[in-house]
């Protein structure tokens, strides 16, 4: 292959690349049927080439992107015969995929006879079977209890769709019309790319496009290796936490050990805790990812995410401890956790390395699920609790961002209208507002979490199911910041205790007129909180961000 | 009689005059951002001598001037807007700062979140509550209202605003609470939720009644004291402001809804090119207007431009209902740089208007867009803004010359390689917007006008596949004179609660009526002639949380059921837009929307310039690179005349903007003057 293409050619295929990828987001934002994907935008595009390297990616989630190369790979070994006109499919976690909710769907594009891309697209999907709706199962001790296991497999084949494996697919989900909806808004994205990069080959050449490829990675690693090299040399240490598995076992840890030496970084996970009986396991692709995650967090926001960007970083692990489980274990809860520990243990260690780069912690994900009748229509309702977002962590940048999310979702998740989900839902939101005193303190603070109050207004009781972590553990202080005040959710129900609600719980029953109680975590502080200016604490004052005598998250 | 067109842009204020026999006349005069109305007055001038007139007795013999001010777009992108207060709702203070948990920039984990317009302790709660139906759940308590009054006054706020949850359904709370306010602090400016923008969701609504807040107290003053210096200079016509929504309105309305004004200056843009493609006879248009630092990108389709409610401006929510434009950041000034990989960016950095380009000669040294055009031969340096401004021909060189050593690059191949990159930019931002309203950019032609777009529209096209790009006569002032034909439009909406049930055809009817009666009401006090209104709506499927606008024009509200035609609709909407409908999906019917439309009397046609018969001689011949240099004929667009034809490569001038047409490329002169090149 050439080596040398000239600069211009490179930047147009770069520009045009990257500009494929964002088209296809575009059109999956505006075809995709479900809300999870259209509002909560749960969704990744990227190109890959057949040596399942990533070229090109848009900036959706960042926990989805970085396992897509390893999805690739799987695809490539299984299929030898691929055809102009195939789609290929799949979720399984330990074929390629992350977690069951995920799939991925594949188009090749060719030049001429010869196959050269890949146009990929995943998307969470609201459920995917299993023993209990949207995935999330926490009482699941092996993955056939979490839903349907896809794995690779020809969807379409020369440009046929196989309507027989549609009807075996939609046949296995509880909601199968946003299902086949969703499926045809993805084909319909990866094709689109496949259009548009077949149209770049045709204009410019396949083997000038190629070696512009080349030149786009060695030139994003240069650029990598260019910032990386600045970092302090050494071995380092970091660890964070799991709460628990929800299956009886705390404090489950997650052990980093960093190597960085010039300008190349080794991750070592190896030293982390033996895998659960729970869906807090990650799969092999989802630690990869996370790892990723991490390092793109550190690197420039502005270097392209892409394998040239990635080639500095070598990561190690053990199969059968927590972040890269056996064959045949739960993985679902794993793209929020283990992933959110993974990223914060690597942060951890190399905030010794590259201090004024490492972020303090953004939150962990806490969810829940309420399911009931609205006694306005007597009709079920299902919702999903997406606001209360919790706090962004502070950096040496500033102060964190005030509800804002976690280290998974980095700003990218939309809350929707309260009012609109007052209209929907027999639901009452008397109070969503920061919550004062979250942040961790620091030279810079961590951004707040959001206190809210749900009042329940059905005539029945309804039952809530929760999926997540971080009651125990807030999200970490760096370099002499606290950490975040961690999650704290009850149930207030009349004539009763308040309740804590545990963060891996199915079947809790809600009451007519209950309140829950929900404070998320504010995000962790930066530096020592001896360093904070006086201006910045008379501030935090007169918002009202800090109150009484106390200062900003003590944490654990 | 003259109606007069005023637009004033970030450097300079247009002005477009024409009498009754359609006799155009352009000036031009540097705006004044610290009071934009001494530009204007001064362009007034220009105007009157260009008329072989006195200002005075051109102000005397005007019956109409239409103005688009960037008085609002202005104090929000410097933030040098009104000290704001907000009254809400208690428990909902931090809506605001919220946004809805999303920020910027996936993988910028270090910059400090964007502080709001309003600071959280200039954000009170009120003691109140209504009920997602509209019924009272906790009524407004005084004492709390009084508490919090006290602490506005306190604050030194000058302007408030007033947002309570649910409000859109019933505004009982925001009038009372509007009311004690205005007899405690008769001097401080109210906007009130119910009034700006009366519709579900309450992070649009308390953004957009922030921002009109925010924004009022300066375009109220302003607009106050243009329309008394015009009054002193002897106008004695009805002045009227354009809105983000292309139609355009009294100065008491402008100042009431001032969110409304902050695309005002773009939008006469939109209207000139709709006028275009109606002389033209061309329904389906680009409008693509690149000035120094940013481009203008927007669509007439079928005729029509569309309106979306999806706005931004300075990082603001503004869900007033407003032109579908996007403003990209590239422009003559955007900067190129090549990063540490070695690879080429151009933007979305500039140089601005100070220090400009290297070529400007005012110390800037980054090599921008208009210096790589100066280095490839398309600008005359001599002869920039008619020979009034030269442009440092040497400066742009050593410019290009830092990125070409940065890439190891001859001169002229980093200058290629500038000119190419900014045009995909521009390229990507038509190809997203054509994608959202599901059309294909393919049938479209590109309406090139903004003093930089004539270099760059043949290629931004090509890259489209567009066929055909036309250069109007009035190119570089088309803002000002497409602001010459805009409507009077009065606005109104609201939400039906209608989500839990399908809405009844008897409610349907008297929605639209009720609002029907309103807007029309408002639009008659201002105006006596002719007028007409337009209906919509904006629908969802039952899961999904973006509304998309329902046109309800010419349907027949006395059949059976217009509810039944008016979802049949939607589901023909949703499927132009998104490809597919689901007719067996719950549709959920949101807002209503009704705007009454003023046709203000049209002057007579433009006047048409006379066909030459002979053949054009060019002024002279230039180098340019067109992949190799060659010897290119140089035009003066002044020269042609309907009839006239080119064949490409050649180049256009005019006092105010160059137009570049590559090897194979065909221009010909319509009837109206203008250049309609059609691309290889």
């Amino acid at each position: 292959m050439s080596s040398k293409i000239d600069p211009i050619t490179r930047s147009v295929v770069q520009h045009r690349l990257s500009s494929i990828v964002k088209e296809m987001g575009e059109a999956m934002l505006r075809t995709t049927y479900s809300q999870i994907l259209n509002s909560s935008r749960d969704f990744s595009l990227a190109i890959c080439d057949t040596r399942a390297r990533l070229i090109a990616q848009a900036d959706h989630l960042p926990v989805h992107v970085g396992a897509l190369p390893w999805a690739t790979l799987v695809v490539e070994d299984r299929f030898k015969d691929v055809a102009p006109g195939d789609v290929f499919l799949l979720n399984d976690p330990y074929h390629g995929g992350s977690h069951l909710p995920d799939l991925t769907v594949f188009v090749p594009v060719f030049d001429g006879q010869k196959r050269l891309l890949w146009t990929i697209v995943r998307a969470h999907f609201s459920d995917i079977g299993g023993a209990t709706h949207g995935a999330y199962n926490p009482g699941a001790t092996e993955i056939w209890q979490e839903g349907l296991r896809v794995p690779p497999i020809r969807l379409s084949e020369a440009g046929r769709p196989r309507e027989d494996l549609l009807d075996l697919l939609a046949l296995n989900v509880r909601n199968p019309r946003e299902f086949r909806g969703d499926l045809a808004a993805m084909l319909g994205a990866a094709n689109l790319g496949e259009r548009r990069v077949a149209k770049l080959f045709s204009e410019f050449g396949a083997s000038v496009v190629e070696a512009a490829i080349e030149a786009i990675l060695d030139a994003t690693e240069q650029q990598t290796r260019a910032v990386v090299s600045t970092w302090k040399d050494g071995v380092f240490l970091g660890e964070a936490f799991l709460d628990d598995d929800g299956h009886g076992r705390s404090d489950i840890r997650i052990a980093a050990k960093v190597t960085k030496k010039g300008s190349d970084i080794e991750v070592d996970l190896s030293d982390s805790d033996p895998q659960s009986t729970s869906f807090v396991n990650s799969s092999h692709a989802n630690m990869q990812a996370a790892v990723a995650m991490a390092f793109a967090y550190l690197i420039d926001a502005e270097i392209p995410k892409n394998t040239g960007a990635l080639r500095p970083l070598k990561v190690i692990a053990k199969q059968g401890t927590i972040v890269w489980a056996d064959p045949g274990r739960p993985v679902t809860l794993c793209t929020s956790h283990p992933s959110n520990e993974i990223v914060e243990a690597i942060v951890k260690a190399l905030s010794a390395s590259c201090p004024d780069r490492a972020m303090a912690g953004w939150s962990r994900r806490f969810r829940i699920a309420i399911q009931g009748e609205d006694p306005r229509t007597g009709k079920n309702f299902i919702w999903h609790l997406f606001q209360a977002r919790p706090g962004g962590g502070a950096s040496s940048g500033g102060d964190g961002y005030s509800s804002i999310g976690e280290w998974h979702s980095v700003g990218g998740l939309k809350f929707g209208s309260l009012e609109v989900a007052e209209v929907r839902f027999p639901l009452h939101f008397r109070r969503h507002e920061f919550r004062e005193n979250s942040g961790g303190d620091g030279k810079f603070r961590g951004g707040l979490g959001v206190a809210l109050d749900l009042v329940l207004e059905t005539a029945k009781p309804a039952r809530g199911n929760t999926a997540g972590d971080g009651v125990r553990y807030g999200p970490c202080g760096m370099l002499g910041g606290k950490d975040g005040v961690p999650h704290d959710y009850r149930l207030i129900s009349e004539g009763r205790p308040p309740r804590p609600l545990r963060t891996k719980e199915v079947g809790i029953e809600i009451r007519p007129g209950d309140c829950l109680e929900i404070r998320s975590s504010g995000g962790g502080g930066y530096g020592p909180p001896a360093e904070r200016t006086a201006e910045a604490r008379a501030r935090d004052c007169e918002q009202g961000l800090v109150t009484g005598d106390a200062p900003a998250g003590q944490g654990t | 009689m003259y109606t007069i067109g005023i637009d004033v842009g970030g450097t300079y204020t247009d002005l477009v005059a024409i009498d009754e026999h359609g006799t155009t006349v352009f000036a031009k005069s540097p705006s004044t951002p610290a009071d934009q109305s001494v530009g204007v007055m001064a362009g007034l001038e220009e105007l009157a001598r260009r008329l072989k007139l006195t200002r005075e007795k051109m102000l005397g013999v005007t019956d109409r001037i239409v103005h688009g001010t960037t008085v609002a777009t202005n104090a929000l992108l410097e933030r040098k807007g009104a000290k704001v207060a907000l009254l809400t709702t208690e428990g909902h203070r931090d809506v605001i700062e919220m946004r809805e948990g999303l920020k910027d920039n996936r993988y910028d984990l270090r910059s400090p979140p964007p502080p709001p317009l309003v600071p959280r302790e200039r954000r009170f709660g009120v003691r109140e509550r209504l009920k997602a139906n509209g019924e009272i759940a906790i009524p407004l308590d005084d004492r709390s209202l009084d508490e919090a009054i006290a602490a506005i006054r306190r604050s030194g706020a000058n302007s408030v605003a007033v947002c309570f949850l649910h409000s859109y359904l019933n505004p009982v709370h925001e009038l009372a609470a509007v009311e004690r306010l205005a007899r405690e602090l008769p001097d401080i400016s109210i906007s009130r939720s119910s009034d700006v923008l009366p519709q579900i969701k309450e992070y649009e609504r308390v953004s957009t009644t922030i921002v009109n807040a925010y924004v009022r107290p300066l375009v109220r003053h302003y607009l106050g004291n243009l329309e008394q210096r015009l009054t002193e200079a002897g106008f004695k016509g009805s002045l009227f402001i354009i809105l983000s929504h292309g139609g355009m309105a009294p100065v008491e309305e402008a100042s009431r809804l001032a969110a409304g004004t902050v695309l005002s200056g773009p939008a006469g843009g939109i209207s000139g090119a709709r006028r275009c493609a109606d002389l033209l006879g061309v329904p389906d248009l680009v409008p693509f207007d690149m000035g120094g630092t940013s481009t203008d990108i927007s669509l007439i389709s079928e005729g029509r431009a569309s309106l979306s409610a999806d706005g931004t401006l300075a990082g603001q929510r503004i869900a007033l209902r407003s032109l579908d434009i996007a403003s990209i950041a590239a422009g003559g000034g955007s900067i190129a740089t090549v990063d540490a990989g070695g690879t080429l960016r151009v933007g979305p950095e500039s140089a601005g208007s100070v220090p400009g380009p290297a070529c400007y000669g005012n110390g800037g040294s980054a090599a921008t867009v208009t210096d790589a055009n100066v280095v490839l031969g398309y600008l005359d340096a001599g002869a920039f803004m008619g020979g009034a401004r030269p442009l440092d021909a040497a400066a742009a060189e050593a410019a290009v010359d830092g990125v070409a050593a940065a890439l190891d690059l001859e001169r002229i191949e980093a200058a290629a390689g500038i000119f190419r990159m900014i045009n995909l930019k521009m390229a990507d931002g038509i190809r997203l917007m054509t994608l959202r309203r599901g059309v294909d950019p393919r049938k479209f032609a590109l309406l090139s006008f903004g003093g930089a777009a004539g270099l760059h529209a043949a290629e931004v096209a090509r890259e489209l596949e567009l066929k055909r790009i036309i250069v109007p006569v009035a190119a570089s002032v088309l803002s000002a004179w497409g602001m010459l034909t805009s409507d009077l439009r009065y606005e109104v909406s609201r939400t039906h609660y209608g989500a839990a049930a399908r809405i009844s055809n008897d409610e349907a009817r008297n929605l639209f009526k009720d609002l029907e009666q309103q807007a029309t009401g408002r639009l008659r006090a201002w105006f006596g002639g002719p007028m007409t209104t337009e209906r919509s709506a904006e629908m969802r499927y039952g899961e999904q949380i973006f509304e998309i606008d329902v046109a309800l024009d010419g349907l027949d509200w006395n059949a059976a059921s217009p509810v039944d035609a008016i979802e049949d609709r939607f589901h023909r909407r949703h499927e132009e837009l998104y490809t597919y409908a689901s007719r067996d999906q719950e549709v959920v019917f949101v807002n209503a929307r009704v705007a009454a439309i003023g046709e203000v009397s049209q002057r007579g046609q433009d006047a048409r310039p006379t066909p030459s018969a002979g053949a054009c001689a060019p002024r002279g011949t230039r180098q340019a690179w067109f992949g190799a240099w060659s010897e290119v004929p140089v035009y003066a667009l002044d020269d042609l005349r309907p009839g006239h034809a080119l064949a490409g490569p050649v180049i256009i001038e005019a006092e105010t903007t160059t137009v570049v047409v590559d090897a194979g490329d065909r221009v010909t002169v319509n009837a109206l003057g203008w250049l309609d090149i059609a691309l290889r």
